[in-house]
């Protein structure tokens, strides 16, 4: 059961990880600055959480 | 145009950096910070993974301080930090691990019984990280903690957390809210885990008395109160007798509900031969309707907003310019606590616990909490343990 | 501390008002207005506020991520296509028994994962295509599929509203089956009939001529397996959750797009759906976290106490009458944070007044997601607009949720008021 928690918890690092990448992505093909502010906001989180800061 | 538009986005980019930058290291200081712990000879430092090798290394592998007397007798044990957001639980088990001697008996204390749960505040929450008990030698700094363990701890959540074994439904974050996850299991959640680790703890050592300090919001009906299993309602009663006659405080009683699952006062008596106590002291800090957020307000209890809240008869505790400070709530919870000894003695009169040197509510409240905690600056570091 | 958080309160209301006024979307509004009170109150630099409030949604954005991207990729592989048809086949013929089917297919999703904007990304425009060839009006199906959408966000047995205030007075979400599912069950009755029952007999060669084909290798086991694997995970989790690990909804959702992904018949770009749905996804998510944000500031500074204390003491009455257009309000304006801000002292309030607290809360719970209409967010509103895309104005739409949303609210403040009476209900 350990092992296949870790396992499930590292899916959703990786999850994390790619939509981190996703938001990247859309942030520098945007050419609004009101969406790249949005980008900017929403990609904190998923940072903090990719990094194991909160 | 579009060196206008890399420009920018480098600039908002940058801006957005140096918030997760800072935040993240005040984050990383929080979760990293040891809290000091001085010790006398006459006190042993287990692990709780010492009674359950599931938990063994991991942040809820705790400290268990035990102190046995020289005569045989009861064994209790004390919980402070189930919730870590009520601090005068933690801080009552500090002043019991730092100052009790026994004489009889034994007993078994545990600081942060949900460690991970000491390592981040609440979002949305506005906590502060850390607060710090003034002191003779300039204060002792202590981490806030949250209701629920950590998530960087115990992550993702279910939809709906099923309780174990009695398939209640909870709301889904309660999978990590080690009051709502007793008794615990072998193969769940960390918290779960720990839960387990605590039944085997009392199991292995015998325990005859649980007792599991808390903080409620004053318009949380179950405060002030000590809410206890069927098991102990006697003596829960004989307490809060002798503490209103006695004490100067007033503490009702409250009988654990039966079909209410998870909880400490519910499973410990239901699933183990130990008496089962909780006591809630009032704090402010908690309520929904609190003004200015911060650590003033939760070391020193008042609250404006609160306060009109009691006038309205929204309130199941007292509320008034003096507030709740965290001397007059850890004060209640050592009183409490050496109070239920004294009367458990009372009933138990072959199986005593006999403990001193632990400050009562009055004391608590003239000389200050700082009063009482140890200079770990002064302190020999084989008496230093780190939390 | 009236003063202080009175003055905060008045930047930040002042601050969103100028932000609107120089056309910035509501997110970045709010963030503005959540800065300036904080910059307002003393805190400089309030980074770990930022960051503290901006992860307060981060769960509930995985789902809608997810989600969505599960539905994004059954839509490309022509899955969602092949449904409407099948649906239009099978059931042209009994206009109560499609009313009926295609009530239940919104209310499952939301009902599921508590959230009424997964309902519309999931089922909403299939449902709306199918009630557009029974001749209903868009800007009636989307008024439609709004209301429903709510309705299955409270319905059990995930009922966010429910159990986060449950969760802010210690309260066990226990009890709440029936006190949702009534009212929830009755709305939705009410919505669909009342605004979908006059229309058209389908032309079934009329819409199939104009509905897109699906790939000729599209067959009904490409589209059953990933909603079997996402229904398949819920039931394990429910029936042996203590010999199975938690796998939790966004990677339920992920597995069953995974799933859809590889039973395409047809190959699909997996980076640009998923890119396409972050963009989709923009002003949900971009809300969501704004208001995390809000909130942690407004508890840092009082404002969030003063709210607060200043709607529960008013007089008994008032808070009672009034919940219907107050809490609909703080939706609109803080979404889910609203259980937390408002739920928790409204239900401590109506405990002390010897009230249900459960059939009171499952009252109010009802009430609270017609609020996703409302500016400045109206993020379920705007994302049903999205989807339906009527000609009309989005003022034309709230006119038309208009009669069902008072019948919702008025059993909701009903079931505040008898909650006594009903308490039955919670089997307790």
């Amino acid at each position: 059961m350990d092992i296949l928690n870790t396992i499930i918890s590292a899916i959703y690092y990786l999850f994390i990880a790619f939509i981190s990448v996703l938001i990247i992505y859309n942030l520098i093909k945007t050419k609004d600055w009101k969406k790249e502010v949005i980008y900017i906001v929403i990609l904190m989180p998923f940072l903090l959480r990719l990094f194991f800061l909160k | 145009m579009k060196t206008k538009s890399i420009i920018r986005k480098v600039l908002l980019s940058t801006a957005g950096l140096v918030i997760v930058v800072f935040a993240g290291i005040e984050f990383y200081q929080h979760r990293h910070y040891k809290e000091t712990v001085v010790i006398g000879d006459w006190v042993e430092v287990k692990k709780l993974g010492d009674y359950f090798e599931g938990i063994q290394g991991s942040v809820n592998d705790c400290n268990v301080f035990i102190i046995e007397g020289d005569e045989p007798g009861a064994t209790s044990l004390i919980l402070g930090g189930s919730h870590p957001e009520e601090p005068a639980g933690r801080l009552a088990a500090w002043l019991m691990v730092e100052n009790a001697r026994i004489q009889t008996g034994k007993l078994i204390v545990v600081l942060s019984a949900n460690r991970s749960g000491t390592t981040v505040t609440r979002p949305s929450g506005a906590y502060p990280t850390k607060y710090t008990i003034p002191t003779s030698w300039g204060g002792q700094t202590f981490r806030m903690g949250d209701r629920w363990s950590n998530p960087l701890d115990q992550w993702p959540d279910p939809e709906v957390y099923i309780h174990c074994p009695s398939g209640q439904n909870l709301a889904y974050v309660d999978i990590r809210n080690l009051n709502r996850t007793w008794p615990g299991r072998a193969n769940g959640t960390l918290t779960e885990k720990t839960c387990y680790a605590y039944m085997q703890l009392i199991e292995k050592e015998k325990v005859d008395l649980v007792i599991d300090m808390h903080e409620a919001e004053l318009q949380y009906p179950v405060i002030n109160t000590i809410v206890a299993h069927e098991n102990g309602q006697e003596l829960a009663t004989l307490v809060s007798m002798m503490l209103t006659d006695f004490e100067g405080f007033s503490i009702g009683t409250e009988f654990s509900p039966k079909n209410l699952h998870g909880l400490s006062h519910r499973e410990i008596g239901d699933h183990s031969d130990a008496v089962s106590l909780l006591f809630e002291a009032p704090e402010p800090f908690l309520d929904a309707t609190r003004g200015i957020t911060g650590e003033k307000q939760l070391l020193e209890g008042k609250d404006e907003f609160v306060i009109k809240a009691g006038e309205h008869g929204l309130l199941f505790a007292p509320m008034d310019e003096n507030g709740w400070p965290i001397d007059v709530r850890v004060g209640r919870h050592t009183s409490t606590i050496l109070q239920t000894f004294e009367s458990w003695n009372e009933y138990y009169p072959e199986k005593l616990i006999v403990c001193f040197d632990v400050p009562r509510y009055a004391e608590v409240i003239k000389n200050g909490i700082g009063f009482y905690l140890k200079n770990h600056e002064e302190a020999d570091n084989k008496t230093i343990v780190f939390e | 501390m009236y003063q202080a958080a009175g003055i905060v309160l008045g930047v930040m209301v002042l601050i969103y008002i100028i932000s609107l006024r120089f056309k910035l979307s509501t997110e970045l509004a709010m963030l503005m207005a959540a800065i300036g009170g904080a910059v307002s109150a003393g805190h400089w630099f309030p980074a770990r506020h930022i960051a503290e409030g901006a992860i307060t949604y981060l769960d509930i954005n995985l789902i809608f991520i997810s989600a969505t991207l599960f539905m994004n990729i059954l839509k490309e592989s022509g899955g969602i296509a092949f449904i409407i048809r099948s649906i239009i086949k099978t059931f042209h013929k009994s206009r109560v028994l499609l009313l009926i089917l295609l009530m239940i297919i919104l209310l499952i999703p939301g009902a599921l994962t508590g959230a009424g904007s997964v309902t519309v990304l999931i089922t909403g425009g299939l449902v709306a295509v199918v009630l557009n060839y029974m001749g209903i009006k868009k800007i009636r199906i989307a008024a439609i599929i709004f209301l429903i959408a709510g309705l299955s966000a409270a319905a059990p047995p995930v009922s966010l509203w429910a159990m986060m205030t449950a969760a802010g007075v210690n309260m066990p979400y226990v009890g709440f089956f029936l006190p949702l599912l009534i009212p929830c069950v009755l709305g939705a009755l009410f919505t669909i009939f009342f605004l979908g029952w006059k229309g058209t007999k389908i032309d079934v060669d009329k819409a199939f001529k104009e509905l897109p084909s699906p790939p000729e290798k599209m067959n009904w086991w490409r589209i059953i397996v990933p909603f079997l694997i996402f229904f398949g995970l819920i039931f394990i989790g429910r029936k042996w959750p203590h010999n199975t690990p938690i796998v939790g909804m966004p990677l339920m959702f992920l597995l069953a797009g995974l799933s859809s992904y590889l039973l395409s018949p047809k190959k699909l770009k997996l980076f640009k759906i998923s890119a396409d749905t972050i963009k989709q996804l923009l002003p949900l998510i971009g809300t969501l976290t704004a208001v995390g944000i809000l909130v942690q500031i407004m508890t840092l500074t009082g404002v969030r106490g003063l709210l607060a204390i200043m709607f529960i003491t008013l007089p008994t009455f008032l808070v009672i009458g009034s919940l219907f257009v107050f809490l609909p309000i703080t939706e609109s304006v803080l979404m889910y944070g609203s259980a937390a801000v408002f739920g928790v002292p409204l239900v401590l309030l109506f405990n002390t007044m010897g009230l249900n607290p459960i059939v009171a809360l499952a009252g109010m719970s009802i009430i609270w997601p017609l609020g996703d209409a409302l500016p400045p967010t109206a993020i379920i509103g705007r994302l049903t607009v999205d989807v339906v895309g009527p000609k009309e104005k989005y003022s034309q739409f709230l006119k038309t949720c208009l009669v069902p949303s008072i019948v919702i609210a008025i059993i909701g403040t009903l079931m505040v008021i008898f909650s006594k009476d009903l308490g039955f209900l919670t089997g307790i």
